[in-house]
């Protein structure tokens, strides 16, 4: 997979893990720990895809989806929520901020990141 | 463990949990992170060097779990089964950094202590006290910069009678809006025993950590992070000795 995605999660060691499994996907990676940060990486990276921790410290997740459909160009990147709350979200409730697909972090193989990937740009 | 009440608030999940809920997930997530990590170890291209490294992150992952039910535990005995006595708080600081240390080390931060000459004994129990601190430093851990510092600071008010130990990071900035909910959450952390899902479960822990020892716990917010605190009296009876 030759492509950019940026990684918007706040416990770095699953950040490393997600990183080497995508990596080895052939993903170019980009990582902000925080959503006050993100925003800048993203601008600059302009990914193919965005991975958002639902649960992140400070600023939430749902603050940075608002924000990222308020810029015309990064509005349509594609988002896929990783999440424990997976079980409490239905896709239907976060589409219309650009969430494409939700993955379950109790339940999730490292192959279902990159399938999740994968699946959101097609 | 969160700390700052603003992660089950800000979550977007209406949900409503008992405390037994906002325990499991607070534990769900080292749980996640050791899952992952395991199945990681299982990948025989990777070198020994990077082996070593997940094995040690799974160390310090369990530890923090184990942190944690060892708290809820306390808080489901008797808390009078912890008796208060005169304790060191320098003694109890150097404690929590001896323990953290390691951990900080694998994140890349460093824990120190500020210097402090001398202080006087404060009336407490040592290791609910050590809990508290160690849920601090814990906490500050995800919120200071990467290859940042956290410092453990002790200093002596109201005239002598109390002794403030802070937890200082060097984080982002707090937003007005995060600090409102993070000082709602301090002043009405009884409160939170009724609806935990309101509150982070370490304030909580904290919060009644530092009442049974007659202390009380706050936070303060700087231009480029914060520091969490818990003040407890003085002990004058080994004063005067």
């Amino acid at each position: 997979m030759n492509m950019n995605v940026v990684i918007v999660e706040d416990d770095e060691w699953l950040a490393e893990h997600y990183i080497r499994v995508l990596k080895r996907a052939g993903c170019r990676v980009e990582h902000a720990p925080h959503a006050v940060g993100a925003i800048a990486v993203i601008d600059k990276v302009q990914p193919a895809v965005i991975l958002l921790d639902m649960l992140l410290t400070g600023t939430t997740a749902m603050a940075l989806l608002h924000e990222l459909q308020s810029h015309a160009d990064l509005a349509s990147i594609p988002v896929v929520l990783i999440t424990n709350l997976a079980e409490q979200i239905q896709l239907d409730d976060v589409e219309q901020y650009g969430v494409v697909r939700i993955v379950n972090k109790a339940t999730m193989q490292p192959d279902d990141i990159v399938a999740a990937v994968r699946g959101a740009v097609l | 463990m969160s700390l700052r009440g603003e992660r089950y608030q800000g979550s977007g999940a209406s949900t409503s949990v008992s405390a037994i809920g906002v325990a499991a997930h607070e534990l769900k997530s080292p749980l996640v992170l050791l899952r992952q990590l395991s199945i990681e170890l299982s990948d025989m291209s990777l070198s020994q060097a990077e082996r070593q490294r997940i094995a040690d992150q799974m160390k310090h992952i369990s530890e923090r779990g184990l942190r944690l039910t060892s708290d809820l535990t306390r808080l489901e005995s008797q808390l009078e089964l912890f008796s208060v006595e005169p304790v060191n708080p320098l003694d109890v600081v150097r404690d929590v950094r001896s323990e953290l240390s390691g951990l900080y080390m694998a994140k890349g931060r460093e824990l120190r202590v500020a210097r402090v000459r001398h202080l006087p004994p404060v009336i407490a129990n040592r290791d609910l006290l050590r809990r508290i601190v160690l849920n601090f430093a814990d906490n500050a851990l995800h919120y200071s910069h990467v290859d940042g510092m956290v410092e453990l600071q002790a200093q002596l008010l109201n005239e002598r009678s109390i002794v403030r130990l802070s937890v200082r990071d060097y984080g982002p900035y707090i937003s007005s809006k995060e600090w409102r909910v993070l000082s709602g959450t301090l002043k009405h952390v009884k409160a939170a025993h009724q609806r935990p899902q309101s509150s982070g479960l370490g304030i909580y822990i904290a919060h009644e950590f530092a009442s049974h020892m007659n202390g009380s716990i706050g936070a303060t917010r700087h231009q480029n992070g914060a520091s969490f605190y818990v003040d407890l009296p003085v002990s004058h009876q080994l004063a005067l000795v």
